[in-house]
Protein backbone atom coordinates (compact mmCIF):
# COMPACT_ATOMS: atom_id res chain seq x y z
CA UNK A 1 0.00 0.00 0.00
CA UNK A 2 1.61 3.16 -0.79
CA UNK A 3 1.69 6.71 0.82
CA UNK A 4 -1.00 7.83 -0.93
CA UNK A 5 -3.61 5.82 -0.63
CA UNK A 6 -3.29 6.04 3.49
CA UNK A 7 -3.59 9.63 2.98
CA UNK A 8 -6.90 8.93 0.59
CA UNK A 9 -8.22 6.84 3.22
CA UNK A 10 -7.88 9.44 6.04
CA UNK A 11 -11.43 10.13 7.07
CA UNK A 12 -12.14 13.62 5.64
CA UNK A 13 -11.96 16.54 8.07
CA UNK A 14 -14.56 17.85 10.14
CA UNK A 15 -15.21 21.49 10.06
CA UNK A 16 -14.08 23.31 13.18
CA UNK A 17 -17.27 24.68 15.37
CA UNK A 18 -15.31 27.76 16.56
CA UNK A 19 -14.53 29.69 13.49
CA UNK A 20 -11.55 31.33 12.11
CA UNK A 21 -13.10 34.73 12.15
CA UNK A 22 -13.86 33.94 16.06
CA UNK A 23 -10.55 32.87 16.74
CA UNK A 24 -8.93 35.82 14.98
CA UNK A 25 -10.87 38.52 16.35
CA UNK A 26 -10.24 36.55 19.98
CA UNK A 27 -7.04 36.61 19.37
CA UNK A 28 -7.17 40.43 18.49
CA UNK A 29 -9.29 41.40 21.46
CA UNK A 30 -6.56 39.72 23.98
CA UNK A 31 -3.57 41.06 22.27
CA UNK A 32 -5.36 44.74 22.57
CA UNK A 33 -5.84 44.02 25.95
CA UNK A 34 -2.62 43.18 26.59
CA UNK A 35 -1.21 46.40 25.04
CA UNK A 36 -3.23 48.20 27.25
CA UNK A 37 -2.63 46.96 30.45
CA UNK A 38 1.40 47.03 29.85
CA UNK A 39 0.92 50.67 28.40
CA UNK A 40 -1.80 51.48 31.27
CA UNK A 41 0.87 49.69 34.23
CA UNK A 42 3.42 52.15 33.11
CA UNK A 43 0.86 55.41 32.84
CA UNK A 44 0.09 54.24 36.62
CA UNK A 45 3.60 54.04 37.53
CA UNK A 46 3.91 58.22 36.08
CA UNK A 47 6.94 56.27 33.26
CA UNK A 48 4.72 58.28 30.92
CA UNK A 49 4.42 61.83 29.57
CA UNK A 50 1.13 62.96 30.21
CA UNK A 51 0.21 62.96 26.58
CA UNK A 52 0.75 59.45 26.02
CA UNK A 53 -1.17 58.80 29.27
CA UNK A 54 -4.27 60.40 28.00
CA UNK A 55 -3.44 58.22 24.83
CA UNK A 56 -3.52 55.17 27.14
CA UNK A 57 -7.07 56.20 28.81
CA UNK A 58 -8.64 56.82 25.36
CA UNK A 59 -7.23 53.70 24.21
CA UNK A 60 -8.78 52.08 26.87
CA UNK A 61 -11.99 53.64 26.81
CA UNK A 62 -12.62 52.54 22.95
CA UNK A 63 -12.06 48.95 23.91
CA UNK A 64 -15.33 49.51 24.63
CA UNK A 65 -17.42 50.46 21.55
CA UNK A 66 -15.63 47.84 19.97
CA UNK A 67 -16.65 45.11 22.07
CA UNK A 68 -20.10 47.11 22.23
CA UNK A 69 -20.07 46.70 18.16
CA UNK A 70 -19.09 43.39 17.38
CA UNK A 71 -21.96 42.37 19.88
CA UNK A 72 -24.49 44.40 18.03
CA UNK A 73 -23.22 43.18 14.79
CA UNK A 74 -23.68 39.51 16.14
CA UNK A 75 -27.18 40.28 17.92
CA UNK A 76 -28.50 41.84 15.17
CA UNK A 77 -28.14 38.94 12.62
CA UNK A 78 -30.07 37.02 15.14
CA UNK A 79 -32.34 39.51 15.03
CA UNK A 80 -35.25 40.42 17.30
CA UNK A 81 -37.97 38.25 16.30
CA UNK A 82 -36.02 34.97 17.58
CA UNK A 83 -35.93 34.25 21.10
CA UNK A 84 -32.66 33.67 21.28
CA UNK A 85 -31.80 36.84 19.15
CA UNK A 86 -33.58 38.97 21.78
CA UNK A 87 -31.26 37.59 24.52
CA UNK A 88 -28.36 38.36 22.85
CA UNK A 89 -29.35 41.61 21.63
CA UNK A 90 -30.32 42.78 25.10
CA UNK A 91 -26.65 41.56 26.27
CA UNK A 92 -25.42 43.63 23.65
CA UNK A 93 -27.93 47.12 23.93
CA UNK A 94 -26.45 46.51 27.42
CA UNK A 95 -22.98 46.86 26.59
CA UNK A 96 -23.31 49.41 24.41
CA UNK A 97 -25.36 51.90 27.35
CA UNK A 98 -21.74 50.79 29.17
CA UNK A 99 -19.81 52.13 26.46
CA UNK A 100 -22.16 55.19 26.22
CA UNK A 101 -21.43 55.78 29.97
CA UNK A 102 -17.39 55.02 29.60
CA UNK A 103 -17.12 57.61 26.71
CA UNK A 104 -19.42 60.69 28.72
CA UNK A 105 -17.32 59.49 31.78
CA UNK A 106 -14.06 60.05 29.54
CA UNK A 107 -15.39 63.23 27.82
CA UNK A 108 -16.34 65.27 31.19
CA UNK A 109 -12.86 63.62 33.25
CA UNK A 110 -11.01 64.68 29.80
CA UNK A 111 -11.94 66.32 27.89
CA UNK A 112 -13.79 69.29 30.23
CA UNK A 113 -11.61 68.78 33.05
CA UNK A 114 -15.06 67.97 35.60
CA UNK A 115 -15.18 65.19 38.32
CA UNK A 116 -17.78 62.84 36.59
CA UNK A 117 -18.65 61.02 39.37
CA UNK A 118 -21.41 61.35 40.11
CA UNK A 119 -22.75 62.52 36.29
CA UNK A 120 -24.52 61.45 33.36
CA UNK A 121 -22.73 58.76 32.85
CA UNK A 122 -24.34 57.20 36.07
CA UNK A 123 -27.60 57.39 33.96
CA UNK A 124 -25.72 55.02 31.36
CA UNK A 125 -23.64 52.06 33.33
CA UNK A 126 -26.45 50.84 35.66
CA UNK A 127 -28.72 50.29 32.01
CA UNK A 128 -26.87 47.27 31.57
CA UNK A 129 -27.61 45.74 34.89
CA UNK A 130 -30.91 45.68 34.17
CA UNK A 131 -30.76 44.86 30.42
CA UNK A 132 -28.64 41.81 31.55
CA UNK A 133 -30.93 40.79 34.13
CA UNK A 134 -33.40 40.95 31.51
CA UNK A 135 -31.35 38.92 29.40
CA UNK A 136 -30.51 36.22 31.96
CA UNK A 137 -34.17 35.37 33.01
CA UNK A 138 -35.06 35.45 28.68
CA UNK A 139 -32.32 32.92 28.99
CA UNK A 140 -33.05 31.07 32.08
CA UNK A 141 -36.57 30.65 31.06
CA UNK A 142 -35.92 29.24 27.84
CA UNK A 143 -34.78 26.08 29.34
CA UNK A 144 -37.72 26.02 31.83
CA UNK A 145 -39.66 23.26 29.32
CA UNK A 146 -35.86 21.62 29.13
CA UNK A 147 -34.55 21.30 32.07
CA UNK A 148 -34.50 22.30 36.12
CA UNK A 149 -35.08 26.02 36.64
CA UNK A 150 -36.16 26.30 40.13
CA UNK A 151 -33.66 25.12 41.97
CA UNK A 152 -30.78 27.53 39.84
CA UNK A 153 -32.79 30.32 40.73
CA UNK A 154 -33.37 29.95 44.18
CA UNK A 155 -29.73 29.48 44.58
CA UNK A 156 -28.90 32.47 43.00
CA UNK A 157 -30.89 34.23 44.91
CA UNK A 158 -29.31 32.67 47.74
CA UNK A 159 -26.27 34.28 47.10
CA UNK A 160 -27.90 37.38 46.20
CA UNK A 161 -29.06 37.73 49.84
CA UNK A 162 -25.59 36.24 50.82
CA UNK A 163 -23.50 39.02 48.26
CA UNK A 164 -25.50 41.70 49.64
CA UNK A 165 -25.37 40.99 53.02
CA UNK A 166 -21.08 40.69 52.40
CA UNK A 167 -21.34 44.15 50.44
CA UNK A 168 -23.16 45.56 53.51
CA UNK A 169 -20.57 44.86 55.92
CA UNK A 170 -17.69 45.18 54.09
CA UNK A 171 -18.26 48.00 51.91
CA UNK A 172 -21.96 50.33 53.03
CA UNK A 173 -21.53 50.26 56.64
CA UNK A 174 -17.96 50.94 57.10
CA UNK A 175 -16.97 53.70 54.54
CA UNK A 176 -20.30 54.63 52.32
CA UNK A 177 -22.99 55.75 55.05
CA UNK A 178 -20.82 56.94 57.06
CA UNK A 179 -19.55 59.40 54.68
CA UNK A 180 -20.22 63.11 55.61
CA UNK A 181 -21.35 65.60 52.92
CA UNK A 182 -17.97 67.01 52.13
CA UNK A 183 -16.71 63.86 51.10
CA UNK A 184 -20.23 62.15 48.73
CA UNK A 185 -23.30 64.10 48.15
CA UNK A 186 -26.40 62.62 48.37
CA UNK A 187 -26.54 61.58 44.48
CA UNK A 188 -23.11 60.68 45.20
CA UNK A 189 -23.80 58.21 48.35
CA UNK A 190 -26.95 56.52 46.04
CA UNK A 191 -24.88 55.82 43.02
CA UNK A 192 -21.82 54.41 45.33
CA UNK A 193 -24.46 52.42 47.18
CA UNK A 194 -26.35 51.38 44.19
CA UNK A 195 -23.37 50.12 42.19
CA UNK A 196 -22.04 47.17 44.39
CA UNK A 197 -25.31 46.09 45.03
CA UNK A 198 -26.42 46.11 41.69
CA UNK A 199 -22.93 43.58 41.16
CA UNK A 200 -24.09 40.99 43.36
CA UNK A 201 -28.25 41.24 42.52
CA UNK A 202 -27.65 42.46 39.01
CA UNK A 203 -24.76 40.37 37.55
CA UNK A 204 -23.45 37.64 39.92
CA UNK A 205 -26.82 36.05 41.00
CA UNK A 206 -28.17 35.74 37.17
CA UNK A 207 -24.63 34.56 36.42
CA UNK A 208 -25.09 31.76 39.15
CA UNK A 209 -28.43 31.01 38.40
CA UNK A 210 -27.70 30.55 35.23
CA UNK A 211 -24.51 28.58 35.02
CA UNK A 212 -26.46 26.06 37.51
CA UNK A 213 -29.17 26.23 34.24
CA UNK A 214 -26.65 25.28 31.51
CA UNK A 215 -24.65 22.96 34.01
CA UNK A 216 -27.23 20.58 33.23
CA UNK A 217 -26.56 20.32 29.15
CA UNK A 218 -23.25 18.87 29.75
CA UNK A 219 -20.48 19.67 27.40
CA UNK A 220 -23.51 20.70 24.83
CA UNK A 221 -22.55 23.51 22.27
CA UNK A 222 -25.36 25.54 22.97
CA UNK A 223 -24.17 26.24 26.37
CA UNK A 224 -20.72 27.03 25.24
CA UNK A 225 -21.64 30.76 25.03
CA UNK A 226 -23.47 31.10 28.03
CA UNK A 227 -20.74 29.90 30.03
CA UNK A 228 -18.29 32.53 28.74
CA UNK A 229 -21.10 35.05 29.83
CA UNK A 230 -21.16 33.58 32.89
CA UNK A 231 -17.47 33.99 33.44
CA UNK A 232 -17.76 37.93 32.07
CA UNK A 233 -20.29 37.94 34.39
CA UNK A 234 -18.21 37.14 37.52
CA UNK A 235 -15.43 38.85 36.33
CA UNK A 236 -17.78 41.86 36.11
CA UNK A 237 -19.11 41.81 39.76
CA UNK A 238 -15.65 40.69 41.31
CA UNK A 239 -14.08 44.00 39.31
CA UNK A 240 -16.92 46.57 40.46
CA UNK A 241 -17.09 45.52 43.92
CA UNK A 242 -13.68 45.24 44.64
CA UNK A 243 -12.68 48.20 42.75
CA UNK A 244 -15.41 50.02 45.27
CA UNK A 245 -13.76 48.43 48.40
CA UNK A 246 -10.47 49.15 47.20
CA UNK A 247 -11.12 53.28 46.56
CA UNK A 248 -13.02 53.49 50.08
CA UNK A 249 -11.24 51.15 52.32
CA UNK A 250 -7.05 53.05 50.32
CA UNK A 251 -6.27 49.52 49.97
CA UNK A 252 -5.21 50.44 46.29
CA UNK A 253 -6.05 50.91 42.72
CA UNK A 254 -3.84 48.98 40.35
CA UNK A 255 -3.80 48.94 36.65
CA UNK A 256 -5.15 44.99 36.94
CA UNK A 257 -8.40 46.87 38.00
CA UNK A 258 -8.80 48.59 34.83
CA UNK A 259 -8.96 45.31 33.18
CA UNK A 260 -12.11 43.89 34.82
CA UNK A 261 -14.72 45.70 32.60
CA UNK A 262 -12.68 45.36 29.49
CA UNK A 263 -12.07 41.75 29.91
CA UNK A 264 -16.10 41.52 30.47
CA UNK A 265 -17.16 42.93 27.46
CA UNK A 266 -14.63 41.37 25.68
CA UNK A 267 -15.91 38.16 26.69
CA UNK A 268 -19.26 39.19 26.20
CA UNK A 269 -18.24 40.13 22.61
CA UNK A 270 -16.32 36.03 22.00
CA UNK A 271 -19.59 34.96 24.03
CA UNK A 272 -21.68 36.54 20.67
CA UNK A 273 -19.09 34.99 18.06
CA UNK A 274 -18.94 31.53 19.62
CA UNK A 275 -23.22 31.68 19.90
CA UNK A 276 -23.22 32.10 16.14
CA UNK A 277 -20.87 29.35 15.30
CA UNK A 278 -22.74 26.92 17.29
CA UNK A 279 -25.84 27.95 15.83
CA UNK A 280 -24.56 27.87 12.34
CA UNK A 281 -22.39 24.51 12.91
CA UNK A 282 -25.51 21.97 13.03
CA UNK A 283 -25.90 19.90 10.70
CA UNK A 284 -21.89 20.30 9.36
CA UNK A 285 -20.17 17.95 11.72
CA UNK B 1 -31.61 -0.35 12.82
CA UNK B 2 -31.80 2.01 16.29
CA UNK B 3 -34.80 2.98 16.75
CA UNK B 4 -36.08 6.75 16.93
CA UNK B 5 -35.31 7.50 20.47
CA UNK B 6 -31.44 6.74 20.15
CA UNK B 7 -31.33 8.29 16.88
CA UNK B 8 -33.08 11.30 18.15
CA UNK B 9 -31.07 11.71 21.16
CA UNK B 10 -27.90 10.85 19.70
CA UNK B 11 -28.64 13.43 17.05
CA UNK B 12 -29.67 16.14 19.65
CA UNK B 13 -26.97 15.55 22.44
CA UNK B 14 -23.87 17.04 21.01
CA UNK B 15 -25.73 20.40 20.29
CA UNK B 16 -28.22 20.49 23.84
CA UNK B 17 -27.04 17.56 25.88
CA UNK B 18 -28.84 14.30 26.73
CA UNK B 19 -31.04 15.69 29.08
CA UNK B 20 -32.54 18.06 26.92
CA UNK B 21 -32.60 15.56 24.17
CA UNK B 22 -34.65 13.02 26.31
CA UNK B 23 -36.75 15.11 27.04
CA UNK B 24 -37.84 16.18 23.60
CA UNK B 25 -38.33 11.99 22.98
CA UNK B 26 -40.12 12.11 26.17
CA UNK B 27 -42.17 14.81 25.47
CA UNK B 28 -43.39 13.39 22.43
CA UNK B 29 -44.27 10.31 23.75
CA UNK B 30 -46.44 11.72 26.12
CA UNK B 31 -48.31 13.75 23.69
CA UNK B 32 -48.83 10.19 21.50
CA UNK B 33 -49.78 8.19 24.64
CA UNK B 34 -46.63 6.08 23.96
CA UNK B 35 -43.67 4.99 25.72
CA UNK B 36 -40.38 6.55 24.83
CA UNK B 37 -39.12 3.70 23.40
CA UNK B 38 -42.12 2.72 21.45
CA UNK B 39 -41.99 5.57 19.33
CA UNK B 40 -41.37 4.48 15.58
CA UNK B 41 -40.07 6.60 12.25
CA UNK B 42 -44.38 7.59 11.61
CA UNK B 43 -43.84 9.42 14.99
CA UNK B 44 -41.43 11.55 13.47
CA UNK B 45 -44.13 14.43 12.75
CA UNK B 46 -44.32 14.74 16.48
CA UNK B 47 -41.36 14.57 17.14
CA UNK B 48 -40.56 17.40 14.92
CA UNK B 49 -43.10 19.78 16.39
CA UNK B 50 -42.13 18.86 19.68
CA UNK B 51 -38.81 19.84 18.72
CA UNK B 52 -39.71 23.09 17.68
CA UNK B 53 -41.35 23.97 20.64
CA UNK B 54 -38.89 22.83 23.10
CA UNK B 55 -36.08 24.19 21.44
CA UNK B 56 -37.74 27.38 19.32
CA UNK B 57 -36.09 29.22 22.60
CA UNK B 58 -32.51 28.13 22.77
CA UNK B 59 -32.16 27.97 19.32
CA UNK B 60 -32.22 29.84 16.03
CA UNK B 61 -35.08 28.37 13.39
CA UNK B 62 -32.41 27.69 11.32
CA UNK B 63 -30.53 26.01 13.60
CA UNK B 64 -33.68 24.05 14.67
CA UNK B 65 -34.22 23.50 11.15
CA UNK B 66 -30.64 21.73 10.73
CA UNK B 67 -31.21 19.50 13.62
CA UNK B 68 -34.72 18.44 12.47
CA UNK B 69 -32.74 17.31 9.10
CA UNK B 70 -29.62 15.89 11.29
CA UNK B 71 -32.46 13.72 12.91
CA UNK B 72 -34.04 12.43 9.52
CA UNK B 73 -30.60 11.87 8.40
CA UNK B 74 -30.06 9.98 11.21
CA UNK B 75 -32.86 7.58 10.77
CA UNK B 76 -32.44 6.79 6.70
Amino acid sequence: MTAQTNINKQAPRRPAIISTRTMRITAALFTLLTVFHILNTLSLADKLAATASDAVYVFGILLQPLCAAIAVWVASKLGWRESVGRQWLLIAAGMTAFAIGDVVWAVLELGMGLDPYPSIADFFYPMEYFLFLTAMILAIRSYSGLVKTRKPVLLGGAVAVVGVAVVYLALLKPFIFPAGADELSVLGKLVSTFYPLGDIVFMLAPAVALALVIRQLGAARFAWPWWIIVVGALVFALTDSYYAYADWSGSGLTAAMDLGWIATHMLFAIAALVARDVYRSVGRT
Amino acid sequence: MTGLRESVISALTPYVGEIVADTCVRATALSLGKTADDLDINDLAALEVNARRLLGPVAPREAIDGLIAEIERSLT
